[in-house]
């Protein structure tokens, strides 16, 4: 995959009169080069792309929602999360085709404004800026519920429900040390997303041969369907927050060495690994108290089944577990909301002061506080599922439009477009995903859809006020 | 006449490293790839970097490599943001295909050249670097070597006499060489010792990345204690079969 380019002369400029700047000369494994001298170094090896996806998904599907998947969907809850996870791999393979060919900073927002034009672009990209805010909220209030299940062990009373408060906390904290923070956070998160992987196979491993009657206890029988079939594609919509974490992996494919290897192996790679996680921990834990009885123990319903299965040092380790792993999702959300918005800004559809870099510690200061400053107010609503499946919106509508930009790309088939992955089963393969992508949406509650509209909405109109004359397309 | 060496000068050029005062003089006959580099945290895209500082490093940049150009150097410029300073190190070591690499320490007119020899291993490189950057100066040469136990004298000789008419051959006159050996002292403690009455030191790298060498491995002492230019040459990265 060397040297190859989008061919795209964007052009145009905002009301401020900024101009898009201007493509690389040439992508290789290990540099995008800018005018022959300047060069952008990759760093992320394949390592680091599956921390990146594992570490933002997993901090939801496991240690979130059980508990309310199961108290919705029942046993079947555990086919809404195969649904998720099919869903999400029919998404993650077109992506990864259009990331080796435009393996650029942005990710979805990138191959669908060069592909399909500046104002499907803008609805993605400030789409995708504000579902990632939601997700971290989602994520926080999920650390709130963990941090307060930690009170409530060490026996310590508290005369309100702190969830809110220590979720607000932890996203002050987490926006300030992305700010002022210059230690290596990437060798933090690979060990961080270790740690969890380790942690949660002895657990499974040990529930699992619990439930199948090794170790005398053995499961209950219950009736998969016991909320009848509809509720589990709800579920499968609510449930789909914790499959957003792959195109994360796309958002810094800028910085991802070898790409045409490494950026497909990432995103597929993440996304089976967490859906073989999610499936084997909702089997678990439905096995070991049923739905209805899993179903009320809520967000930390994992505590109990891990207290069930290992007494006290069972619990303790998966609370720490949760802790991690939320904070590592909250944490990567931040800063993929940060790129998706340095993305906008190189575009010229945000204006360019956003992605200013700060001169004392080198982050992009305004980015940040552009991600964090927000979150901190959709984590004061507190509302898990709503917060969820915004997220969730906004994710599923650019990735059916990526599963479109495929189409389009291929049809046209413009002499730039050459990927070194290429998605098999095409066209199949992306137009399920697209429509499946689409499809889920239909199953959300009316709230979630009517804020995603909103979004929507509001980005085209941002769009034709601030940068209506900027052309992002390529030549196709 | 030798080839021009390429030698590379990494400078953190956002940072306020600069080219020492006789640096450029010191690299007048190599041709100098010279790599200003910033490294950002992960937090921030090196695209974000570049829209904001691109122009400041050029622009030093450039100026720095005037200041070789002026000397009589051949230059080659590139700008890297990077998060990893050690793998842009590498690579563009690798890329260029670097003979060496300069440790740009401050420096008067070079008269006395200590060369570090450990072994036969990469002495041609070791030679085309001395010969191609002070073969037409007048500096002398010490050829210096730390012998170990079970090497004799003989092996020894055998050893710094055919550097000595390799670098001949490249138009280092014999007369200007000179051998020095010694036993029984800890290498390090002995080279930086020996450095102290020389201008420039030459040596080969301890590990395969120059990287670790400048960020802290054992030979760092060296340009530490030295506070003079160290030239470390660098392994063949293609072969790791020892070279005639």
């Amino acid at each position: 995959m060397a040297d190859e380019r989008v061919d795209v002369e964007s052009t145009g400029q905002n009301v401020a009169g900024q101009a898009p700047v201007e493509e690389p000369e040439a992508v290789t494994d290990d540099v995008t080069v800018h005018d022959d001298e300047v060069e952008l170094e990759r760093t992320i090896g394949l390592v680091g792309g599956l921390a990146i996806g594992i570490g933002t998904m997993i901090g939801a599907g496991i240690f979130v929602f059980p508990g309310l998947a199961a108290d919705n969907a029942g046993l079947a809850a555990t086919l809404s999360f195969v649904i998720g996870g099919l869903i999400a791999l029919l998404v993650a393979l077109p992506t990864s085709e259009l990331a080796t060919a435009m393996p650029r900073s942005g990710g979805g927002y990138y191959f669908i404004s060069r592909s399909m034009g500046t104002a499907y672009g803008a609805v993605v990209g400030l789409g995708l800026w504000l579902g990632l805010m939601f997700a971290s909220a989602f994520y926080l209030v999920g650390l709130g519920h963990y941090a307060s299940a930690v009170f409530v062990e060490l026996g310590v009373e508290l005369p309100f429900s702190p969830v809110t408060g220590i979720g607000l906390l932890f996203g002050v904290g987490l926006t300030a040390l992305s700010i002022g923070g210059t230690e290596n956070t990437a060798k933090i998160q690979n060990v961080v997303v270790g740690i969890l992987l380790v942690v949660l196979t002895g657990f499974l491993s040990y529930g699992v041969l619990d439930a199948v009657g090794v170790f005398g206890g053995g499961s209950v029988p219950e009736e998969f369907f016991s909320r009848g079939y509809f509720p589990v594609l709800t579920t499968a919509a609510l449930v789909f927050t914790s499959y957003l974490g792959f195109a994360q992996v796309a958002t810094v494919a800028g910085e991802i060495k070898r790409p045409g290897r490494n950026l497909p192996l990432a995103m597929v790679g993440s996304v089976v690994i967490v859906t073989v996680f999610y499936v084997v921990t909702i089997f678990v834990a439905t096995s070991a108290f049923g739905a209805d009885r899993l179903g009320q123990f809520g967000e930390t319903a994992m505590v109990e089944v891990a207290r069930d299965f290992l007494g006290l040092p069972g619990a303790v380790a998966i609370l720490g577990a949760g802790l991690l792993a939320t904070f590592s999702s909250a944490n990567a959300s931040i800063l993929s909301a940060s790129r998706a918005v340095y993305a906008l800004s190189r575009d010229a559809l945000l204006p360019r002061k956003a992605s200013e870099v700060n001169l004392r510690y080198g982050t992009p200061h305004v980015a940040l506080l552009a991600a964090g400053g927000p979150i901190l107010v959709l984590v004061g609503t507190g509302r898990v599922e709503l917060l969820a499946e915004v997220a969730s919106f906004l994710h599923l509508i650019m990735y059916g439009l990526m599963c479109v930009a495929l189409i389009v790309l291929r049809r046209r088939n413009p002499e730039w477009y050459s990927p070194s992955y290429r998605v098999p089963g095409y066209p199949v393969v992306p137009a399920v995903g697209a429509l499946a992508s689409f499809g889920l949406i239909v199953f959300m509650q009316r709230a979630s859809i009517a804020i995603g509209v909103v979004v929507m909405a509001a980005s085209y109109l941002w769009y034709r006020y601030y940068a209506g004359s900027v052309t992002l397309k390529g030549d196709i | 006449m030798t080839d021009r060496p390429s030698i590379l000068v990494p400078i953190r050029v956002l940072e306020g490293e600069s080219i020492p005062e006789g640096v450029s003089e010191l690299l007048a006959n190599a041709h100098v790839v010279l790599l200003g580099y910033h490294v950002i945290p992960e937090q921030t895209a090196p695209g974000q970097a570049r829209m904001q500082f691109e122009e400041r490093a050029t622009d030093r940049l450039e100026a720095y490599g005037s200041l070789f150009e002026q000397a009589g150097a051949t230059v080659e410029r590139r700008l890297v943001f990077t998060h990893d300073g050690q793998k842009t190190i590498d690579r563009t070591i690798a890329e260029h295909d670097c003979l060496a690499v300069l440790v740009p320490n401050a420096t008067r007119p070079v008269e006395d050249v200590l060369v570090a020899v450990r072994g036969t291993v990469g002495v041609d490189r070791l030679a085309r670097v001395v010969a191609g950057v002070f073969g037409e100066t007048n500096a002398s040469v010490t050829l210096y070597h730390v012998a170990e136990d079970e090497e004799t004298d003989e092996d020894v000789g055998t050893l710094l006499d055919g550097l000595v008419d390799r670098l001949d051959d490249l138009g280092v006159d014999a007369p200007r060489i000179e051998t020095r050996v010694e036993r029984d002292t800890d290498t390090l403690d002995a080279i930086t010792d020996a450095s102290e009455v020389f201008d420039v030191v030459v040596m080969g790298e301890t590990d395969p990345s120059l990287a670790t060498f400048v960020f802290g491995m054992p030979a760092d002492q060296v340009a530490d204690r030295f506070l003079g230019p160290v030239l470390v040459v660098q392994r063949d990265a293609a072969s790791t079969t020892p070279e005639e």
